[in-house]
This record gives C-alpha cells, sequence and structure tokens, in this order.
C-alpha cells in the first residue's frame, strides 16, 4: 500500500469513527446501512481469506456464522445453565469482548475437526459440496438441539440491553479494520507465502516444504474465526438467534458474491464489494420490493460480465491498457 | 566419480498400478556430488520412479532411504525438509507470485530451517540461474526456459543435498539448451549438490553426466559410465529395436 493510500485509509476510518457524534447521525438509514456493510464486509473478509488467498472454495461460511451467534446467544442466555447470574445481570454478556471472542474460537474448533478430514480427502468442487453439506449438518443439530439450542425457534437474549446502536457501529467498523489489518500483515508474512503458494499449485507446493493440509487447515480455521465473530457481533443486534436467521444460505452467498464482485483475492475488494453490492440489495429492497432478488441477482450477472476480476482491478486494467 | 557417501538408496522397488508394472526391483544408489543421467524411452518409468522418491507415490514393494534413515511413503514436505528438492516434467512454479517470491518458497520452506537468511540464499540461487533481472517479474508472464530455471533455483535455495530434474529441457530451443546444460554444472560445481537428471535429450546426458542408468519397461537394464551404456547390447535394443536376424 502505498503512502498516500495509507492516508486516504486512516483519514476514512476516522470519519467512519467519528460519525456517530453527528447529531442525527445515529437515527438516520445511512446509519444501520454502514453497520450492515461493515458487518458483510467482514464476513466478506472471511470468505476471502480461505477462498481468495487460500483458493479453497468453501460454501460453509453460515455454519461458522452461525456457531458463532448461537455461542453468544447461549452464554448469554444460557439461564438454564447458570441462572442467577443472568438473572441479576442481564447485560452481563452484551457486548463481552470474551464472549465474542469465544463465538469465534467455537467456529474455529469446528473448522479444524471438519477441516481436517475435508481438506486431506476433497479438493475443489468437491471439497465445497462438503462445507455446503456441513452447513446443513449444523442447521439440523441445532434445530434438535432440544433446551440446549432452543430448537426450531432458538434462543432469545435480552433485548432490553439495547439502547443504541452506536456500539454495533463501532464494533463493526473496528472488526472491518482489524480483519483488513489482519489479513495485510498475514500475507506479507511467511504463512501468507505459504498460503499463496498451496492456492497456485499444491504439488509445488508441498514438493517445497509445505504442510498443504496444515496451511488449508489453518485458513479454513482463520476463515471461520472471523465468521464466528461476526455472528457474535449479530446476536447483539438481531437479539433472536434461531436456525432459520443465522443459518440462513444468505450468510454465506452474499458475502460470497460481494468479494467475487469486489475482487477476489484482493485485501480491499471484499469491503469496497460489500458496500456496493450492499447498496444494490437495499436499494432494490427499497424502490421495487417485489422484484428486488431479481434486480440483485442482474447485477451480479453484469458484475460477472463485465468486470470478471472484481472492481479492485478495473483500475489496474485501465492502467495496463 | 566414486561416492565416498550414499546420499539416496533404492531397494528392490516395485510399483504397480493395478495389475500394470511400472518399476520392477529397482536398485540404484546416489553418492555424494554424482550427477546421474536417468534415461529410458517413454513409459520406461521414470517419472514414476521421482514420484515414489519423492512419496508423491508410495512404492508397492521395497525401499527408500536418505542418508540412512527409511523414507518410504513419508509426506512429501518431509521429503524436502531433509534435502531432496525436484523440479517438474510439466513446470510447476507459483504463477501469480513474482520470481523472487517464487524462490522464497524454497528458501524458508523447503529447506526445513536450514538456511538461516532466506532472503540472501534466495537472491543467490536466482543469480546461479541467471535470474537476477527478472526478480521481481510475475512468473505467469515468463518464458518456458525462465519458468525451467525459477523451478532450478528455488530447489537450490532450499540448500538440498540431492535435486531430481525431472525433463528440464523438454521444451527448450538449442540455445536455452545450452544455458541449462551450463547451470546444471553450475550447481553441481558451486554447491556439490548431487543430481539424478530425468532426460530424453540423451546426448545432453552423455556429454554432462559421469553416470548413466537406463530404465526400459520398469527395470534397470544398464547402470554405468556414458561409454558402458552406448555399448550396451539391452541399451540398443531398447532404444532400435532387436537387430533384424
Amino acid at each position: 500500500m502505498s503512502r498516500a493510500s495509507r492516508w486516504i485509509a486512516i483519514v476514512v476510518v476516522a470519519v467512519l469513527a467519528l460519525l456517530p457524534f453527528l447529531p442525527g447521525a445515529v437515527d438516520a438509514y445511512y446509519f444501520s446501512f454502514l453497520f450492515f456493510v461493515s458487518l458483510y464486509a467482514v464476513m466478506a473478509q472471511s470468505w476471502n481469506l480461505v477462498a481468495g488467498y487460500g483458493g479453497q472454495i468453501s460454501l460453509g461460511s453460515h455454519a461458522f456464522f452461525g456457531l458463532g451467534a448461537y455461542t453468544t446467544a447461549i452464554l448469554w442466555s444460557g439461564n438454564h445453565l447458570w441462572g442467577s447470574l443472568y438473572d441479576s445481570h442481564p447485560n452481563i454478556y452484551y457486548f463481552d469482548p470474551v464472549t465474542m471472542l469465544l463465538g469465534g474460537f467455537v467456529a474455529a474448533l469446528a473448522a479444524v475437526l471438519i477441516g481436517l478430514p475435508l481438506l486431506s480427502k476433497l479438493h475443489g468442487d468437491y471439497f465445497a459440496l462438503g462445507t455446503l453439506g456441513f452447513g446443513e449438518i449444523v442447521k439440523v443439530i441445532f434445530v434438535n438441539g432440544g433446551d440446549f439450542t432452543g430448537g426450531a425457534f432458538g434462543i432469545v437474549a435480552p433485548a432490553s440491553s439495547f439502547d443504541t446502536l452506536r456500539p454495533h457501529y463501532w464494533v463493526g467498523l473496528g472488526l472491518m479494520v482489524a480483519t483488513a489489518l489482519a489479513i495485510h500483515a498475514l500475507m506479507r508474512s511467511r504463512y501468507g507465502l505459504a498460503l499463496i503458494a498451496v492456492r497456485d499449485d499444491e504439488m509445488a507446493a508441498s514438493a517445497n516444504g509445505i504442510d498443504t493440509l496444515k496451511v488449508k487447515v489453518a485458513a479454513f480455521a482463520g476463515s471461520a474465526f472471523i465468521a464466528g465473530v461476526a455472528g457474535s457481533l449479530y446476536t447483539f443486534y438481531i437479539f433472536h438467534v434461531g436456525p432459520d436467521s443465522v443459518f440462513d444460505l444468505d450468510w454465506m452467498l452474499l458475502p460470497l458474491m460481494m468479494t467475487v464482485v469486489g475482487g477476489t483475492g484482493t485485501l480491499l475488494g471484499p469491503i469496497l464489494g460489500a458496500l456496493v453490492m450492499y447498496a444494490v440489495f437495499d436499494l432494490a429492497r427499497i424502490v421495487v420490493p417485489d422484484y428486488h432478488p431479481v434486480i440483485s441477482g442482474l447485477t451480479i450477472i453484469l458484475a460477472m460480465l463485465f468486470l470478471p476480476k472484481g472492481l479492485m482491478r478495473v483500475g489496474k486494467r485501465l492502467k495496463t491498457a | 566419480m566414486q561416492a565416498d557417501e550414499t546420499l539416496l538408496r533404492l531397494e528392490a522397488v516395485k510399483k504397480r498400478f493395478g495389475g500394470l508394472v511400472v518399476l520392477n526391483n529397482i536398485d540404484i544408489a546416489v553418492g555424494a556430488n554424482e550427477l546421474i543421467g536417468l534415461i529410458g524411452p517413454n513409459g520406461a518409468g521414470k517419472s514414476t520412479l521421482f514420484n515414489v522418491i519423492t512419496a508423491i507415490y508410495a512404492p508397492t514393494e521395497g525401499r527408500v532411504s536418505f542418508r540412512g534413515k527409511d523414507i518410504t511413503g513419508i509426506a512429501p514436505h518431509r521429503i524436502s525438509r531433509l534435502g531432496i528438492a525436484r523440479t517438474f516434467q510439466l513446470v510447476r512454479t507459483f504463477l501469480t507470485m513474482t520470481a523472487f517470491e517464487n524462490v522464497m518458497v524454497g528458501a524458508v520452506y523447503g529447506a526445513g530451517g536450514r538456511v538461516k537468511h532466506a532472503t540472501e540464499a534466495a537472491t543467490a540461487a536466482l543469480e546461479l540461474v541467471g535470474l537476477s533481472a527478472r526478480r521481481d517479474m510475475r512468473t505467469a508472464h515468463m518464458t518456458l526456459s525462465d519458468r525451467r530455471m525459477l523451478e532450478i533455483a528455488r530447489a537450490i535455495a532450499s540448500d538440498p543435498a540431492l535435486l531430481l530434474l525431472d525433463e528440464p529441457m523438454a521444451g527448450l530451443n538449442p540455445t536455452e539448451i545450452q544455458r541449462m546444460v551450463d547451470v546444471i554444472r553450475r550447481v553441481r560445481a558451486d554447491r556439490g549438490i548431487s543430481m539424478l537428471w530425468v532426460e530424453h535429450k540423451v546426448d545432453a546426458i552423455m556429454k554432462v553426466c559421469s553416470r548413466v542408468v537406463v530404465l526400459d519397461h520398469g527395470e534397470k537394464i544398464a547402470d554405468g559410465t556414458p561409454r558402458d551404456v552406448t555399448q550396451n547390447r539391452k541399451v540398443i535394443e531398447a532404444y532400435l529395436g532387436e537387430p533384424a536376424a
């Protein structure tokens, strides 16, 4: 990243961070819009890490998002497990960083457990289908989880904790910046070198001393960790975590599309894609509510036709043309 | 050249795919600082032999050992870290990386900790194969000849004791072939790396190698100096067919 673009990024983040202090901003439409853009940008970064940089197309992001969301909801609202604490202090887990990290860790642990068998045996499309199957299995397990998961209805967290959207906005922005910085640092390190090597040529990577299974599982787990933390943040927003909401395929499909539109395997592509695509989705939802999936679908088709490598590479193409 | 230390030893190696025996009872020993040519007609089992040594295939029977240690069937990345580097017949470079990054993979991971100063090792390896000027070029934009050189640079950056070259001259023109011969000689002279070199360009092998092994239909039919091998009756028959009676 050049000096100039670094300064631009710092200024943009600073302005966004100060935005909630603007009178009326918190109640404006664009405020919740920006919160959702940041949430989706984090999910897109999560997918980009394993698929864009790692070359392993995962279709299981929604499972890890849901695992993070459920972990938070169960910890927070598991009053049958540690009822007294919850009854006296209903807010105790609201935006608790440890709870959020645990959401990430549970998702990452699941990714390691499922990633070891899947990634050692399956490649390419087959791995993708395996992760899709895993998502369905997790959903069924949570539907049938009895009191522990709240069954088909899910778990309700104490919505009385809600006061303002400000903390959601700041945490979303913070996560978006933190994942981008972490992935930037990772890709400049020797681990990034191994990840790209595995993506470019797995056989050559292992012939050059790279333990390819370890690299792939680590990327899968890192991606799951990010998705789990995002799911945890969503719990603090939605307060009702149910199998149909947090295990919805949209939590995988939308970030995937956003990343592809923005630029797979680029640092800012997922953020740019999340901004552009969420704007298209939301605009279509408001202007033509009956047809909004059609508009969204058309946008994706057009993007694939005319920007097959994503928005981030348009500038590059213009420069070399 | 008589080796004082055996690096690689194959003992009674057999590889069968279903009913097809691709390698049968192969014994080969590679000593320190040896340059051995491995030739044979198409389908003789040369590439399979490489894949058995680098653990891409496990042998059906037999044993592969390196510096006296049994390495039969261990993971490919561990083979590299022990000090056996290789190149591929269909060249395999990391296409989205620069030349330097490719070589860094060898220096950082392939070496298994032997290389203390990876950047210096990578720079030296690029220089040895004559690619210093293309250091920051993306590999996808490089010519086949340069990519073959890059594979060798990546391999030697990992400071191996043994380098397996799988048809490094395939697809190269005469000028590039001469460059490759020079590089192979330099790798041996400057680094003292032993090489096992599969090649279809038999004349190049005969000129450069001190010892030649010939495979045919999965059997080792000759092992000796270039002069011995070219006069070996079995070798002549394998390449030209049986003489008319």
